[in-house]
């Protein structure tokens, strides 16, 4: 109350006409500086189209227009796929040596084990396309596109359990409620789609066991940016999109009736509140409205020719695989789409990894492959990045009982593998190096920060002056804690 | 030039350095005489006696440098005997005004200057000629003063002409001639001729130096005279040395067109058929119209950007700045698609010097309606892929100069109509997905359109680089390491289950003796795990080795 009362007594006449006078003054300065901060305000609100991006971005001339990130949830084991290990066979049911582990936390899986004892990989690896990249044999057919990929072998985080490392690689904090990558860029950049939203999310349905680990909106979640930037997620069974369709008895020229007039209830609204999630809410009934034409369109697949449909392979016409949804992805972005994200989910092998593993990896395999080569003969790869990654990689040491032929592995923070392709990457490249147990890194690491940086910059942004007030703090998606750096290595 | 010991051309190479400075001393001592006739600055001349101390032994050395430096031959020989006696009177001249000032004959001396100055600037004119050719001073000057100075013959400079007189210039005197009139005859022509190569003239060109014929018809690599040229500079032998103006990549491909089209000696342009990369360069250098270079400014980005607001608004397409610093945007039209149409684009030439993108895939546009893409000659990357558009539109494109990427995936384009983009100097990806070109014809364009000499050229430089690596190291031998070789797909080696032979659910494997093997049903799984004997024989597949070890 002390501290009120003196600001009273502060607000003499003299001081009030100084600091308007200043603050007019301010503002004139700010209309000549930077026009489009106020001509926003000036233009009645249009809903008709896709929304602008901020003013004075892309900070640079991009290389990528558009995003498409795989997502292997549950993280892939990067022994058995990317980072070969071809001395660990000798290695067979020896200890890790504590010079390695050196203290490192575990989970609680495998914390309370006796022994930790080597598995090593039982699937081949062999050199693929002109670099001659190590490809597992569970991956043939993303090996005959290794030339067009970058694999980075040395990201690592510091999160343990999935949870938070989706919620970290993603958003960029452990803690939820930061905005998704795919939302900053929405709001960053906009959107260029008229029908659809700039960021979509897929969640294919996958082979192996039945239990997964669970998915949380919050990974594309806005955050606190504007709602209307978070990602629309389409169902993988039944209709794409829920109750997208009119009811039956009710024509489009009635909902589009009843639309106008809700439009003008909330427009009402917002000028009495100025709340912009009003805004949104108007916009959000519009693209719905919008999608209930664009959505049938975007998924009927009747016109694509059989030999794009046999790139993705034999899956791609049941809707819900991965296959399916990574052409759904290409069409996506045709059409304007901004960032899709696809959530494959499951590759959290802690037991029988040789059975669950190659399930996993036929789902994905050829569609990975399909999707690189589809976009290549359209002239799309130039313009999009494609991201492929888990959130953590698994341990060297088995978790539960070793065998010759069978295994688990535990999650491993350390170091894993992501691969990334299209516009602005340098293809055939394998940036970083892991120890010989795939468990440090020994040269070039990549935080999961950098690979984010690493995307922001693809498509034109400094991650660095991306950013969002709130909570008394300049919010961005590599976080503040720590300094963040695009990997130049491969960058073309 | 061969039988010229070495230290006599060591130090005749040093005439160059030398004799400037005598030169500028000389001058200064005619100078200071003339300022001290004034009375203002009468003492001007007080030390000028010590100046003539070091002209005249510098005079002498310039002039024995010189003497030598003729031994060595190749210059013009009549030029070369003017310089000679003109320069030896100039130093004689020096020493005798440093002895009239020595004797203290001082109105003598000064008088003296006045023969030994015009000796001066006669020798120096003839050491010019020799070294920058004749007509060097006088090239460039007004025809009736060049006329009169030189009695010169026109200098050779390319001609400004039209693509039909380009067709008719002779390939000799019209083409290649500059080139080496340009590069070449400064040393290999009439003042200087060394290796006795003299390139003014077809004739001699035929003929060759002293080491042999320096054309082979037909075989540009296989001639000296482009060997040379593309030794790296670094080389001794490679042409010209080191230093000097080198020739353009433009010049020398050129040269090697007219040589590998058998050095013919009075074929005109047009018989010998210019590849479509000749054409461009000779399209280049003769100065013809270019409609396409009218490269229209941008205009700044704050400029347009109240434009492109109302762009948007009235047409749905996307249009966006690519970077704050620069005037460029790119405009996404595809997501109004086939809303987009002629009309349309027609609208977007008010902001067309500032496109650097343009995205037209899927939308309405025609072969008629692509005439608007001259009001947007700054464009980098065209999509046109999934249009309407057929071999018309590609005229259209052509003159678009700075585009890098150009999609067509999906059009009506055909063989006939690649030809149009081989003059579009910076493309780099050419998408023909679903159109009516034929694979081969999509090699050849890519052929055609890569700098092929300069591939070549790079080629070499990697032989030479990989010689060196391979110099730099040491061969140590610990055998050969075999590579992990290939092998199957991890799918399940059987498709019936081999306990109950029904089909297999792939999710229910098991790993046995390194192959991936399927059950219909978890019991039958159980059962093979108890004991896999009975089964094995009737799995579908024939064993493989063992994974794991």
């Amino acid at each position: 109350m002390q501290s009120f009362d003196s600001f009273l007594q502060h607000q003499t006449r003299r001081a009030f006409f100084k600091n308007t006078g200043l603050a007019a003054g301010r503002i004139a300065l700010a209309s000549l500086i930077f026009p489009q901060l106020f001509r926003a305000n000036a233009s009645p609100i249009k809903v008709s189209r896709g929304h602008p991006g901020l003013p004075g971005l892309p900070h640079f001339a991009p290389k990528a227009r558009r995003l498409i990130y795989l997502f292997m949830n549950g993280a892939p084991s990067q022994i058995d796929l990317w980072d070969y290990k071809p001395n660990l066979s000798e290695l067979f049911n020896s200890d890790l040596p504590d010079s390695i582990r050196s203290g490192q936390r575990l989970t609680t899986m495998t914390s309370g084990q006796k022994r930790f004892p080597v598995a090593p990989s039982i699937y081949k690896f062999a050199p693929h396309g002109n670099c001659g990249t190590m490809v597992s044999e569970l991956l043939p057919h993303t090996a005959q596109v290794v030339d067009d990929l970058a694999v980075v072998r040395s990201v690592y985080t510091e999160a343990i359990n999935h949870d938070p490392a989706s919620t970290y690689i993603l958003t960029g904090n452990q803690i939820p409620g930061k905005p998704s990558i795919g939302s900053w860029l929405s709001y960053g950049l906009g959107s260029e789609a008229e029908n659809l939203p700039a960021f979509v999310v897929m969640t294919p349905r996958w082979s192996a066991k039945r239990d997964a680990q669970a998915l949380y909106q919050r990974l594309w979640g806005a955050g606190f940016l504007p709602s209307q930037h978070q990602g629309v997620a389409l169902r993988a069974n039944g209709d794409p999109v829920l109750y997208i369709n009119n009811p039956p008895g009710v024509d489009p020229s009635v909902r589009r009736t009843m639309l106008d007039g809700l439009a003008k209830l909330n427009q009402g609204t917002f000028q009495r509140f100025g709340d912009p999630e009003i805004q949104t809410r108007i916009a959000q009934y519009e693209m719905a409205f919008k999608m209930q034409t664009s959505i049938p369109e975007l998924t009927n697949i009747s016109n694509e020719p059989q030999s794009v449909l046999d790139l993705y392979g034999p899956e791609v016409k049941q809707p819900g695989t991965f296959a399916a949804s990574a052409l759904l992805a290409r069409r996506l972005i045709e059409r304007g789409v901004r960032v899709v994200q696809l959530l494959h989910r499951e590759w959290d092998h802690h037991g029988d990894l040789p059975r669950d593993l190659p399930l996993q990896c036929r789902d994905v395999d050829q569609a990975c492959k399909g999707l690189i080569l589809d976009l290549k003969q359209r002239g799309l790869l130039d313009e999009t990045l494609v991201v492929w990654g888990g959130e953590f990689g698994r341990t060297v040491y088995c978790q539960g009982e070793l065998r010759r032929d069978n295994y688990g592995r535990d999650h491993h923070p350390r170091c894993f593998t992501m691969w990334m392709a299209g516009a602005g990457i340098k293809g055939g490249t394998v940036y970083g190096e892991t120890d010989d147990f795939s468990y440090n890194i020994v040269r070039d690491p990549v935080h999961i920060r950098d690979i984010n940086a690493t995307i922001l910059n693809l498509m034109g942004i400094d991650h660095n002056r991306l950013t969002y007030g709130f909570q008394g703090l300049d919010q961005k998606l590599t976080g503040t804690e720590a300094p963040a750096y695009p990997v130049k290595g491969i960058m073309a | 030039m061969s039988n010229t010991p070495d230290t006599v051309l060591f130090f005749g190479h040093l005439h160059p350095l030398l004799v400037h400075l005598p030169i500028g001393l000389v001058v200064v001592v005619a100078f200071l005489e003339l300022v001290a006739r004034s009375t203002r600055f009468r003492n001007a001349n007080a030390n000028v006696g010590f100046i003539l101390a070091l002209t005249v032994p510098a005079a002498a050395a310039a002039a024995i440098c010189g003497l030598l430096l003729s031994e060595a031959g190749g210059y013009q020989d009549k030029l070369l005997q003017w310089h000679k006696w003109s320069g030896l009177a100039t130093a004689l001249s020096c020493a005798v005004a440093g002895i009239l000032y020595r004797l203290d004959l001082k109105k003598l001396y000064r008088m003296w200057l006045f023969p030994t100055m015009t000796l001066l600037v006669i020798a120096g004119h003839f050491g010019g000629s020799l070294t920058h050719g004749s007509d060097y001073f006088v090239r460039y000057a007004p025809g009736p003063l060049r006329r009169l100075l030189a009695g010169g013959s026109k200098p050779v400079v390319a001609p400004q002409t039209n693509r039909v007189e380009v067709a008719a210039l002779p390939a000799f005197s019209g083409i290649v001639q500059p080139v080496l009139q340009q590069n070449c005859v400064s040393c290999h022509g009439p003042e200087k001729s060394k290796g006795g190569l003299r390139l003014d003239s077809l004739e001699a060109v035929v003929k060759g130096g002293k080491s042999g014929p320096v054309i082979v018809a037909g075989k540009s690599t296989e001639s000296d005279l482009i060997k040379r040229i593309r030794l790296p500079l670094t080389d001794d032998d490679h042409m010209p040395p080191n230093g000097k103006p080198q020739p353009a990549n433009d010049d020398l491909a050129l040269l090697q067109w007219w040589i590998d089209s058998g050095a013919p000696t009075n074929a005109n342009v047009g018989q010998l058929k210019p590849t479509p990369k000749i054409a461009q360069i000779l399209a280049a250098k003769f100065g013809l119209p270019k409609p396409e270079e009218k490269s229209i400014d941008p205009k700044p980005l704050n400029e347009v950007l109240a434009q492109t607001a109302n762009l948007m608004d009235d047409q749905n397409v996307a249009i966006t700045p690519l970077s704050p610093k620069e005037p460029w945007l790119q405009c996404n039209a595809s997501v109004a698609g086939t809303n987009f149409g002629d009309k349309e684009l027609s609208k977007l030439a008010a902001i067309g010097p500032n496109l650097r993108w343009l995205d037209l895939g899927g939308t309405a546009i025609t072969d008629a309606g692509l005439a608007q893409l001259s009001s947007m000659p700054n464009l980098t990357r065209l999509h046109l892929e999934r249009t309407r558009i057929s071999d018309g539109a590609l005229s259209k494109i052509a003159p678009l100069r700075q585009l890098e990427y150009l999609n067509l995936y999906g059009t009506e384009i055909t063989d006939a109509g690649l030809d149009e983009l081989q003059a579009i100097p910076k493309l780099k990806q050419l998408y023909l997905w679903q159109t009516k070109v034929t694979p081969a014809a999509g090699k050849a364009f890519a052929e055609a359109h890569t700098d092929q000499d300069q591939l070549q050229r790079w080629q070499e430089e990697i032989q030479q680089l990989t010689a060196k690596i391979r110099d730099a190291h040491i061969a140590v031998d610990l055998g050969t390491m075999t590579p992990p070789v290939a092998s199957t797909n991890a799918t399940p080696v059987n498709a019936q289950c081999p306990v109950s032979g029904k089909p297999i659910d792939p999710t229910k494997t098991v790993f046995y003796e390194g192959k991936l093997i399927a059950f219909c049903c978890d019991d039958c799984k159980a059962e093979f795990q108890k004991d896999p004997k009975p089964y094995l024989a009737k799995l579908d597949s024939k064993p493989s080795e063992a994974v794991s070890k």
